[in-house]
């Protein structure tokens, strides 16, 4: 009798241990895939020089004489100060109250965005971090990304950064987020089966039909920036998701995780380059 | 459940002609005409197939670079090689795992008819046609 019900409990034991084991190993298997760090080998199809002559050829004076006839983002920049001026919400406190008058003190702070935040757990971007003062520091309202007001703080406050080169840090607990904006900046996706590093990395200076595809190393010196085809000032998550509509893909929201780990991704990858907003684009 | 058992007789005839059938719909039929001006249509139109965004193909108006120049391109292929053709259209992962060009028939961008007619405008390139 008790031989029967070891035997009985060995046939059911046996077949569940293996299944769960299968299942342990299975999910290692993915998380491992999901966090690992094999990405295409992609490399430029043509040195940096060469790129910049293809540029130069391509736009000839295009670009100089769009600035020579003003940028239109710069009357954000007037509205961006009176905002940082301004006092908001329930503590009776404006981002001068913290950081000096015209919040002049933030010189610089742009240099370090996107930042690890422990209480987020993430990637902090500028335009998060403005919305971060306002309700923690200040008691109002966040200012919905993208919007006049948002877009306005965010270069204004960026500008007081303009010609300090970027230095965003991927140490400590930052890293995994830095490796995941690497996976998603290589990542195939979407109907038409590409990534941004085939185009931005492999094929930059190629035309796809009349556009020249540009090399990633200037991409998030000069956002949020104006651009013709947009007829308005947009950030460079609007950039992003552009580009991942044109790939036929999903397009996460605005300050989506996706979203912000590229952006980390990138930006650390222009480390050095020097701040310049807002920027004038076609 | 066994299918050979049913198999049998005149059904025997049947099972074959369905399985003739559905192979013929399967395989990428290399005979099949295709509209030469639907297929250039379909080249040319970003919405379809948008193939000048990387490929020169005559007539267009600033074409991409990405990929080869099809007239060039085609010069290489005879006529017994429509299948090839259409292999890259459907998926040139076949021949570069890591291609930049979109799998128009595994993504389901184009229809089989449509990359039929594809081929058949890419061939009226083909001098030695
Ligand atoms: C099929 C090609 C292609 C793919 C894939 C692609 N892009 Fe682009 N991208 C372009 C082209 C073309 C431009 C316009 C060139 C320009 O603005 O200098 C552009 C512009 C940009 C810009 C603006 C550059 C600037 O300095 O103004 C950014 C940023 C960018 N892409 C990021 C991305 C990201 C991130 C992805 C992936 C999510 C991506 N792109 C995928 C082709 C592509
Ligand atoms: C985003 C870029 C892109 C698009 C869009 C694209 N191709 Fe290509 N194609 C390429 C590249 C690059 C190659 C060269 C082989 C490689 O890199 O895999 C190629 C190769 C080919 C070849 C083989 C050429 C040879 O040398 O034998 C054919 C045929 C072809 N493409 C046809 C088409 C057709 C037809 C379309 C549209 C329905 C199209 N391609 C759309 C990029 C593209």
């Amino acid at each position: 009798m008790q031989d029967r019900k070891i035997r009985i409990l060995q046939i059911l034991v046996v077949p569940v241990a293996a299944v769960l084991v299968a299942a342990m190993f299975g999910t290692r298997a993915r998380a491992a895939g999901k966090a690992g760090y094999t990405v295409e080998e992609l490399s430029p199809s043509m040195s940096y020089e060469e790129y910049e002559k293809r540029y130069k050829e391509y736009y000839g004076d295009a670009t100089a004489r769009m600035a020579e006839e003003g940028n239109p983002a710069d009357f954000l920049l007037d509205d961006g100060r009176d905002l940082a001026n301004k006092v908001e919400g329930s503590k009776g406190k404006s981002c001068a109250s913290c950081h000096g008058r015209d919040a002049m003190k933030l010189k610089g702070a742009a240099t370090h965005f996107p930042r690890y935040d422990a209480a987020i757990k993430g990637i902090m971007t500028f335009p998060m971090q403005i919305n971060a003062c306002r309700v923690q520091a200040m008691g109002a309202k966040p200012l919905k990304y993208e919007s006049y007001d948002q877009l306005a703080l965010t270069l204004y406050i960026k500008s007081l950064s303009n010609g300090m080169p970027i230095q965003v840090s991927i140490d400590g607990p930052a890293r995994p987020f830095y490796e995941e904006g690497r996976r998603a900046y290589y990542k195939r996706q979407g109907q038409l089966n590409f990534s941004c590093a085939i185009c931005h990395i492999q094929y930059a200076g190629y035309k796809a039909r009349s556009n020249l595809i540009s090399n990633n190393k200037h991409h998030t010196d000069h956002w949020p920036s104006y651009r013709l085809k947009w007829g308005k000032t947009g950030s460079l998550q609007r950039r992003f998701r552009g580009c991942l509509k044109n790939m036929r893909a999903k397009v996460p929201p605005y300050q989506d995780e996706e979203l912000r780990n590229i952006e980390f991704y990138l930006t650390y990858s222009n480390n050095g380059d020097l701040i310049q907003v807002p920027g004038m684009r076609m | 459940m066994n299918c050979r058992d049913k198999v049998t007789g005149k059904n025997y005839l049947l099972w074959l002609a369905a399985a003739s059938l559905l192979l013929l719909f399967c395989l990428p039929a290399p005979g099949r005409a295709g509209d030469v001006k639907q297929g250039e249509k379909i080249a040319k139109t970003r919405k379809l197939g948008n193939c000048v965004a990387c490929h020169y193909l005559p007539d267009v108006e600033s074409p991409g670079d990405i990929g080869p120049n099809l007239v060039e391109a085609m010069a290489a292929y005879g006529p017994d090689d429509r299948r090839e053709v259409t292999q890259w259209i459907v998926d040139p992962r076949k021949f570069n795992e890591h291609t930049i060009m979109p799998p128009f028939g595994a993504n389901r961008i184009l229809t089989d008819q449509q990359i039929d007619d594809v081929v058949s405008y890419l061939y009226t390139l083909n001098k030695k046609k």
